[in-house]
C-alpha cells in the first residue's frame, strides 16, 4: 500500500470538498483497500467518508419508496424491515453478496461503486484496456467468469449486486456536487466500456453519491433475486438475476428482468420482458422468456456454460418472483 | 495500555511519508492511543503497534477471514479496515475473550472438542461465534453455519467448531451441557 | 517452542465434566500396560488453552530486538537464463542493510538426497514464474519491498515447458541436467508377475483413463521464518516447519556450517498438510541475512508467494487396465501414471513411486504393473499434500471398481468385499499388511448410510457413492540412507514429580506435542499436565524425521513407550526397596506408585522420583524407534512399506443439480481403522479434517496454470483458489475401527491423511448414481459434469475425461515376482535374485501367508 494523506469528513459539504484527482473516498473501504494493497490505486490523499454524518440511514416505506443513505451497510440493508418484505430483490441482494462479515463493512455505495473483478483488471501484471493499455486480455485469456453480453471491448462484469436489484427495481441515485444535485436512474448510471472505457458508472470526478433512491414498487408486483455461484461464501456470482413481476388480473403488466455477471453493466433482459407483458406467468411462459433473454448472447472462449446458465437462473427468478412453484 | 504520547513525538518519516497520526480508541475495553502510519491497517497495528499477535492474517485481502475482530460489537476484517478508521471506536480481539483467568464458554468449548487443530483461524470463529450467541442465544446448525462462513478453516471441516459453538451456547443458556460422546468417540 | 502450557483445568475436562480424570481407577502393573487411564481418554489438548486465548506463538507472531525485514524477488519468467542482475540502485535506499542474489550461496540442496536441484536463489537459471532470484533485509517490508522492485534483472527467455506432454515432446531446453533424459525425472517400470498373462485370462478387462488436477496445501497460516547470528558462529532458524531435522540439515550445507552450530526451531505450524516438510528458499534466505548483516531478519511470505512455494498435489494423468474373473476379483492390473512435477524435484521420486505402491493394500491384485513417469514443467514445484502421491491412482482405482461391477452387473460393495487384502498378509509388491479394518468400515458406512435403501434406487439428480482408501502409518525408510532411530524420546524426572519430555516432532495442529504428553503421562501413571513438553527443536530434543508420512504418532508413540517404560524402572526399584514390596506388584497410576494388593501402601509418584534421585542420582531416559525391515529388496522397495497400514472406507450422498451441473455433497459418511484411538478427540478431528479437504479436492481445489503470460500460476490468491467454506462443507458421520496394531503404539495406526482418500472417488461415484454420468477427473467441477449431462443427452458418451496419454517410450520393467510366485523380493535381473521354492508351486492367491524373512 501506497502512503497516503488521511483526511476524516464529518459532512457531505467537506467530503465534496476533498474531491478532486488526488483524492479517493473511502466508506467501507473494503474494496478500496483491496485496490489499495494490489497497486491499482496509489491516491495521495484518502477521504474518509464514514464519518460524514446522516448518509446511513434507510427511509420510507412501500407506499413512498426507499431512500438509501450510501453508508448503510450490507448487513442493515439485508435485515431492514422495509426492504426484507418489500423489496426482496434488494434485501437478497445485498444478504448474498460476499460474506457475512464483509456485509458488516461494505456500505450501498460502496457496493454500487466498487472496481470490475476481472482478474485482468484487478492484476499489477497486466495493463489491460481498462487501465489505459491497448490489450483486453480476458477475450482470449482466462474468461470463464466474464461477460456472455456487451463484450466485445471489454469483457468485465458489473459486480456490484446490489445494480442489478436497483436496475430491475428502477431506482436512481443522487449525486451531489458544489453545483448541486442530480438524480440519475440507475439503468443509465452505469455505463458499458463503449461510453466510458476506464469507468463504469457516470460519477463525476467532483460528485459524491448521497443517495439510493427506489421507488414504490405497484400493489401487484413482487421481486425476487438468485445468485449462483462455485461457492456460497468468499466467491462472487456466476450469474445473478433480479427480476420484478406487476400483474394486472392474471397476466403480467410488466415484467423487469436484470442479468448481473452478464455483461459490463446490468443488463436487461428487454426482449424476456416484452415477452412476458400481456401473458399469464406459468412455467412455459417463464421458459420462454428465460430463452429469450440469452438470445443475442456472445459468449468468449471459456464462458458458454455461462448462457445454459443464466436460462436456469431467469426462469427460476421469474417463477419465485411470481410465485410459481 | 500505552501512555499518551506526546504530539512533539510525531515523525516525519523517511522518504518523504506523511507524517504518523495519532489514533485513540479502546481495544479490549482499554483505552489505547497510538501513533502510526496512516496507511496501516487495523491489523498492523494490533499487531505490530499494540503487540496482540492473537489477531491472524492470511492473505490481507479480505478471503480468508482470519482476522476478524469486533468493532463496536460486530465482526469485521482488521485487515481491510485502517487503523485510523478505529478512531473513538470499541475493538475486540481474541485477547479480550476470557474473563480474568476465567475462558470464555466459547473457548472453553473450542478446547474441550479440540475445535482449535493449528489455532490459527481459532480467533476469528470464536469472535464471530460470540456476536452470533449474544444476538441468538439458541442458534440452528444452519444459522451457525451461516454465521461463521466469514472464516475459513483448513484443518477441522468445520464439523468441531459447529459442536463447540453449540456446547458453548447450551451453557451460555445455564444448561448443564457437556460434549457429545458420538462426537469424539464416534458412532 | 511446543511447550505445553496447559494448567489442570485444560487437561481435566474430560467426557464426564470432571476436573481430574480418575486414574486410579484404572492401576496397572509395572511394565506392563492395561486399562490406560489417559490414552482412549478425550483429554483436552495441551497446547489448547494457549490456543484458544491467542497466546500461542506461531512464526510471525515473533520478534526479536532490532530486527530486519526480508523480502524476496521472484521470477517473472517462467523458464529463462539470468543474464545479469543489478543490485546498485537497491542497495542505494535508506533502510536497506544487505541485497543477496544466488552467487552468495551456490551450494545446492534438495529434500532427498538424489534430487539436490535447488538453490537458495537461482544462479543463472529461473525454473518458473516465482523462482527466488534475489533477497533483501532493509529496516521494514516496505523497503524491503521497494528494494526488490529496484533490483534490475535481464532475462533471457528459455522454452518454457507447460504439461507432461510438452516435456515429453521437448527434451531440449532440459529444465535441469539430471534425471533420466530430457525433461523427464523419474521414470519406474516394474512388474509382479506376468500381466499381460493374467490380463489375458480374465473373464473381463477394462481400460481406463483419469485425470487428477494438482491442488495446494492451502495452510490458513503463511509460512514464515526468523533467524539470528550470533557472534560465536552459530546460527538459529525459527520456522513454520514440518521437518526441522531435514531444514537443519540442509542449512548447514548450504551456510557451509558445522550442523552442531547450527539451530532450526519449529514453531507450531498455522497449518501444514505436507506444504511445510520441504526446505525453503526462504529459510536459508533468512539465515544467510542474518549472517550477512549480524542482525535478526524475518520473513513471512505473502499468500500470493505461498502458492509460489506450493509443493503441493501433483497433477496425475492415469491408465489402468484390470483384469477380473467372473466374480470381480481382480487377477491382473497394469498402473501407468504421469506426473507434471513442476520445476524442481522435491519429494517427486518419493511420489512417483507412491503413485503405484499403495495400490495393492485394500483390494488383493495377484499380479502387478506399475509404470510411471515425472517430468519436469516449469510450474512452482509439486510435492508431498496430505496423502503423497496416493490420491490420485486411488481415485481411479475405486471409479473403475464401481465400473468393473457395473459392468458385470454386480454389486460394487460385493466386488470390493470379495477383493479385500487379508489381514497380516503380503500384497504382490512386497508390502507387509498387518492389522487390517476394512471389512468392518465397509459394513459401518454401508449400513450407517442405509446403503441398499439407496443405490441406484433415488431419484434423479440424487446418489450415493462408495469407496475405501488406505495410508502408511509412517514411511518405512528415512529420507536419507541411515541405520538410526526415526524417532528419539528422551525424558527428565525430578524430585517436583515434573516430568519434561523431549522429542523432535513438530506439532503442525494435529496434536503431536499432546499424544507426547498422553503417552509418558498413561506409562507413567500421573496427570497429563504435570508434563512439560519441549519439541521440534534441532538444538534441545533427540531427532525426529519430522511431521509427514503419517508418522508421527506410530513412532514418535513407540519412542515415548520406550523412554516412559525406562524412566519408570529406576523409580520402581528405588520404591520396592524403600517399601519392601516386589516389584510385580508396584502400580504407577493417580499420581502415584503404590502396592496392587494394598492399595492405602504407597508413595506420591514425587516421592518415588526422590527415592529414585536419592539412590543412583539425577533420572532421565531415552527412547527410539526404527521401524521393522521391509521386505521387498527390489530397486524402488523403499517406498510404499510402513510398518501399520490404516484403512478407511466413506460413502457420500449428493444433490446434483443438473441445470446448473452444481454438485452439492449433503453428507459423508466414513469409517476409520484407527488400530486404536490414543486421543479419540484428535481422531475424530483428523477424521472430519481430511473429509473436508478431499472434498475441496473432490469438487473444487485446482492449481491451474492458463493464460496470456507464459505457464503463470492461475491468478494465486485464495478468492480464485476456491476452498470449501461452512456452506459447502457436508455433514460427516464418523465411525472408528479401533482393531490394534502390533506395530503401533497402544496398538494406534494413522488417521491424518488416510480419511482424506476415499471422498474423491466417493463423490464421483454418488455422482454417477445421481446424474448416471461419469466424471473421470478432480475436481469434479459444475462445468464438467454440465457437459457430460449435455453429451449424454446428445446420444454421446455422458463422460467428461482425458481421451489419451502421451506416448513414453516405456522401459523394459524390473521384473518381481510377488510373494506367492517364488523369489527374494529382488528383481529377477538382480545378480543376487534368488528363486526359492514355493511350498505350494501353485502360489493360491488367498493363501498367501508371508511371515516374511
Amino acid at each position: 500500500m501506497n502512503a497516503f494523506e488521511w483526511v476524516n469528513a464529518t459532512t457531505v459539504d467537506e467530503a465534496i470538498g476533498q474531491l478532486g484527482a488526488a483524492s479517493l473516498l473511502k466508506a467501507g473501504g473494503v474494496d478500496v483497500l483491496d485496490r489499495l494493497k494490489e497497486g491499482l490505486d496509489a491516491p495521495p490523499r484518502l477521504v474518509n467518508i464514514r464519518t460524514v454524518k446522516g448518509l446511513d440511514r434507510i427511509e420510507g416505506d412501500a407506499a413512498t419508496g426507499l431512500r438509501i443513505g450510501p453508508l448503510v451497510t450490507l448487513a442493515a440493508l439485508d435485515v431492514h424491515p422495509v426492504v426484507r418484505k418489500s423489496f426482496v430483490a434488494l434485501a437478497d441482494a445485498a444478504g448474498h453478496a460476499a460474506t457475512p462479515q464483509i456485509r458488516n463493512m461494505a456500505t450501498a455505495g460502496g457496493n454500487l461503486l466498487q472496481r470490475p473483478r476481472c482478474w485482468y483488471f484487478r492484476s499489477r501484471d497486466f495493463h489491460c484496456l481498462k487501465k489505459g493499455g491497448d490489450t483486453c486480455f480476458s477475450q482470449h485469456g482466462e474468461n470463464q467468469y466474464h461477460a456472455i453480453f456487451g463484450n466485445e471491448i471489454c469483457a468485465i462484469v458489473h459486480p456490484s449486486a446490489l445494480g442489478t436489484a436497483l436496475v430491475a427495481l428502477g431506482g436512481s441515485v443522487e449525486l451531489a456536487s458544489s453545483r448541486g444535485k442530480r438524480i440519475v436512474l440507475a439503468e443509465q448510471f452505469f455505463l458499458p466500456p463503449a461510453a466510458a472505457l476506464e469507468r463504469e458508472n457516470g460519477l463525476a470526478e467532483d460528485e459524491l453519491l448521497t443517495a439510493i433512491v427506489v421507488p414504490p414498487l405497484g400493489a401487484s408486483a413482487r421481486s425476487a433475486y438468485t445468485k449462483v455461484g462455485e461457492k456460497e461464501s468468499f466467491d462472487w456470482p456466476i450469474a445473478e438475476v433480479a427480476a420484478v413481476v406487476e400483474r394486472s388480473g392474471a397476466n403480467v403488466s410488466r415484467a423487469s428482468i436484470v442479468l448481473g455477471a452478464a455483461a459490463p453493466v446490468p443488463h436487461r433482459a428487454t426482449a424476456a420482458e416484452k415477452l412476458l407483458a400481456g401473458k399469464p406467468l406459468t412455467r412455459e411462459t417463464a421458459r420462454a422468456a428465460a430463452r429469450a433473454a440469452i438470445e443475442g448472447a456472445t459468449p468468449l472462449s471459456e464462458n458458454r456454460y455461462k448462457v445454459t446458465l443464466f436460462e436456469n437462473v431467469v426462469r427460476r427468478t421469474l417463477l419465485d418472483a411470481g410465485g410459481v412453484r | 495500555m500505552s501512555a499518551p504520547v506526546p504530539l512533539t513525538h510525531i515523525t516525519r518519516a523517511r522518504n518523504g511519508r506523511p507524517a504518523k497520526r495519532r489514533a485513540q480508541f479502546t481495544v479490549n475495553g482499554e483505552p489505547v492511543d497510538v501513533l502510526f502510519a496512516p496507511h496501516k491497517t487495523l491489523l498492523e497495528v494490533l499487531r505490530e503497534d499494540l503487540n496482540l499477535t492473537g489477531t491472524k492474517h492470511g492473505c490481507e485481502l479480505g478471503e480468508c477471514g482470519a482476522c476478524a475482530v469486533l468493532v463496536d460489537g460486530e465482526p469485521v476484517l482488521a485487515c481491510l479496515v485502517l487503523g485510523l478508521d478505529a478512531e473513538g471506536r470499541d475493538v475486540t480481539t481474541v485477547e479480550g475473550m476470557a474473563d480474568g483467568p476465567a475462558l470464555h464458554p466459547i473457548q472453553e468449548a473450542f478446547a474441550q472438542y479440540g475445535a482449535a487443530q493449528c489455532g490459527y483461524c481459532t480467533p476469528s470463529f470464536m469472535l464471530t461465534a460470540q456476536v452470533l450467541l449474544e444476538k441468538n442465544p439458541s442458534p440452528s446448525r444452519d444459522e451457525i453455519r451461516e454465521a461463521l462462513s466469514s472464516s475459513i478453516c483448513r484443518c477441522t471441516g468445520y464439523v468441531k467448531i459447529y459442536e463447540a459453538v453449540e456446547l458453548a451456547a447450551a451453557r451460555m443458556r445455564g444448561e448443564e451441557a457437556d460434549i457429545l460422546e458420538e462426537a469424539i468417540y464416534g458412532r | 517452542m511446543g511447550v505445553s502450557n496447559g494448567t489442570p483445568k485444560d487437561n481435566g475436562a474430560n467426557g464426564h465434566g470432571q476436573t481430574t480424570e480418575p486414574v486410579g481407577r484404572h492401576p496397572r502393573g509395572e511394565g506392563e500396560r492395561s486399562d490406560s487411564a489417559v490414552v482412549g481418554k478425550p483429554f483436552v489438548k495441551v497446547d489448547s488453552r494457549s490456543k484458544v486465548l491467542g497466546t500461542m506463538k506461531f512464526a510471525d507472531d515473533l520478534t526479536l530486538p532490532r530486527m530486519l525485514h526480508a523480502k524476496l524477488l521472484r521470477s517473472t519468467e517462467a523458464h529463462a537464463r539470468i543474464v545479469s542482475i543489478d543490485t546498485t540502485r537497491a542497495e542505494a535506499l535508506e533502510g536497506v542493510y544487505a541485497v543477496l542474489t544466488g552467487r552468495s550461496m551456490p551450494i545446492t540442496y534438495g529434500i532427498l538426497p538424489v534430487s539436490q536441484d535447488e538453490h537458495a536463489l537461482c544462479v543463472d537459471r529461473v525454473r518458473y514464474i516465482g523462482d527466488p532470484v534475489a533477497a533483501v533485509a532493509a529496516v521494514d517490508e516496505e523497503t524491503a519491498e521497494a528494494a526488490c522492485r529496484a533490483i534490475d534483472v535481464v532475462y533471457e527467455r528459455l522454452t518454457a515447458i507447460d504439461s507432461v506432454k510438452t516435456a515429453l515432446e521437448t527434451p531440449e531446453p532440459r529444465i535441469h541436467d539430471y534425471g533420466e533424459e530430457g525433461n523427464i525425472h523419474k521414470r519406474v517400470d516394474l512388474e509382479f508377475g506376468n500381466v499381460d498373462e493374467a490380463l489375458a485370462s480374465s473373464h473381463h478387462v477394462r481400460e481406463d483413463l483419469f485425470f487428477y488436477e494438482g491442488n495446494t496445501h492451502l495452510p490458513l497460516e503463511q509460512h514464515a521464518s526468523l533467524a539470528e547470528w550470533h557472534p560465536d558462529g552459530k546460527v538459529t532458524l525459527w520456522s513454520s516447519t514440518q521437518t526441522p531435522h531435514y531444514v537443519h540439515r540442509a542449512l548447514a550445507k548450504v551456510l557451509e556450517l558445522p550442523p552442531s552450530r547450527v539451530r532450526v526451531v519449529a514453531i507450531p505450524n498455522g497449518g501444514g498438510f505436507g506444504g511445510k516438510s520441504d526446505i525453503f528458499n526462504h529459510e536459508i534466505v533468512v539465515a544467510k541475512l542474518a549472517m550477512v548483516t549480524g542482525r535478526p531478519v524475518k520473513i513471512c511470505l505473502t499468500r500470493e508467494e505461498v502458492f509460489y512455494c506450493h509443493r503441493g498435489r501433483h497433477p496425475v494423468l492415469m491408465r489402468f487396465r484390470t483384469g477380473v474373473d467372473e466374480r470381480g476379483r481382480i487377477l491382473g492390473m497394469h498402473s501407468q501414471t504421469y506426473i507434471d512435477g513442476g520445476a524442481y524435484g522435491s519429494y517427486g521420486v518419493a511420489s512417483t513411486f507412491y503413485t503405484g505402491a499403495l495400490q495393492t493394500v485394500t483390494y488383493h491384485v495377484d499380479r502387478y504393473k506399475f509404470d510411471s513417469v515425472r517430468c519436469f514443467t516449469n510450474k512452482p514445484p509439486c510435492g508431498p499434500k496430505r496423502g503423497h502421491g496416493t490420491p490420485q491412482p486411488r481415485f481411479g482405482l475405486e471409479v473403475q471398481i464401481d465400473k468393473i461391477a457395473a459392468d458385470l452387473g454386480l454389486d460394487p460393495i460385493e466386488v470390493r468385499k470379495q477383493n479385500l487384502v487379508e489381514p497380516h498378509s503380503m500384497t504382490a509388491n512386497w508390502l507387509r499388511v498387518g492389522s487390517m479394518g476394512l471389512g468392518p468400515c465397509i459394513d459401518k458406512v454401508v449400513e450407517g448410510s442405509d446403503w441398499y435403501s439407496k443405490f441406484r434406487k433415488l431419484p434423479y439428480g440424487r446418489g450415493v457413492g462408495l469407496a475405501c482408501g488406505s495410508y502408511l502409518s509412517g514411511a518405512g525408510l528415512p529420507i536419507y540412507w541411515n541405520d538410526m532411530p526415526h524417532s528419539g524420546v528422551q525424558i527428565k524426572l525430578d524430585r517436583s514429580g515434573g516430568v519434561a519430555v523431549f522429542c523432535g516432532a513438530t506439532d503442525i495442529g494435529q496434536g503431536s506435542d499432546s499424544v507426547l504428553a498422553f503417552i509418558v503421562a498413561d506409562v507413567l501413571g500421573i496427570d497429563p499436565v504435570d508434563i512439560r513438553v519441549v519439541c521440534g527443536d534441532t538444538d534441545l530434543t533427540p531427532v525426529d524425521l519430522g511431521s509427514y508420512s503419517s508418522r508421527v504418532t506410530l513412532m514418535m508413540g513407540n519412542a515415548a513407550i520406550e523412554a516412559a517404560e525406562r524412566a519408570r524402572a529406576p523409580l520402581a526399584e528405588a520404591v520396592s526397596k524403600k517399601l519392601s514390596i516386589p516389584r510385580s506388584r508396584l502400580v504407577f497410576g493417580g499420581n502415584r506408585v503404590f502396592d496392587a494388593e494394598n492399595p492405602e501402601t504407597g508413595v506420591t509418584f514425587a516421592e518415588a522420583v526422590q527415592f529414585a534421585e536419592t539412590s543412583i542420582g539425577t533420572i532421565g531416559s531415552t527412547g527410539s524407534y526404527k521401524p521393522p525391515r521391509a521386505p521387498g529388496r527390489y530397486k524402488g522397495a523403499g517406498v510404499g512399506p510402513s510398518p501399520a497400514y490404516s484403512y478407511s472406507a466413506a460413502v457420500a450422498e449428493v444433490d446434483v443439480d443438473p441445470e446448473t451441473g452444481l454438485v452439492a455433497v449433503e453428507r459423508i459418511w466414513i469409517a476409520h481403522d484407527i488400530g486404536r484411538s490414543i486421543n479419540p478427540t484428535l481422531v475424530m478431528g483428523q477424521v472430519e479434517g481430511s473429509v473436508y479437504m478431499g472434498l475441496g479436492e473432490a469438487l473444487m481445489e485446482a492449481m491451474e496454470y492458463r493464460g496470456n503470460r507464459g505457464v503463470v500460476h492461475k491468478f494465486p490468491s485464495m478468492l480464485e483458489y476456491k476452498s470449501p467454506t461452512t456452506m459447502e462443507m457436508c455433514d460427516v458421520v464418523t465411525y472408528l475401527i479401533e482393531d490394534p496394531d502390533p506395530n503401533g503404539p497402544y496398538g494406534a495406526k494413522e488417521v491424518g491423511q488416510g480419511p482424506l482418500l476415499p471422498i474423491m472417488p466417493a463423490v464421483a461415484n454418488a455422482v454417477f448414481d445421481a446424474v448416471g454420468v461419469r466424471v473421470d477427473e478432480v475436481p469434479i467441477s459444475a462445468e464438467k459434469v454440465l457437459k457430460a449431462i449435455l453429451a449424454k443427452a446428445e446420444g454421446k458418451d455422458g463422460r467428461y475425461g482425458p481421451a489419451k496419454t502421451p506416448a513414453v517410450e516405456w522401459h523394459e520393467p524390473h521384473r518381481v515376482p510377488p510373494p506367492w510366485e517364488g523369489g527374494d523380493g529382488r528383481a529377477i535381473d538382480d545378480p543376487k535374485h534368488m528363486p526359492v521354492p514355493l511350498a505350494d508351486p501353485s502360489g493360491h492367491r488367498y493363501k498367501h501367508d508371508m511371515s516374511g524373512d
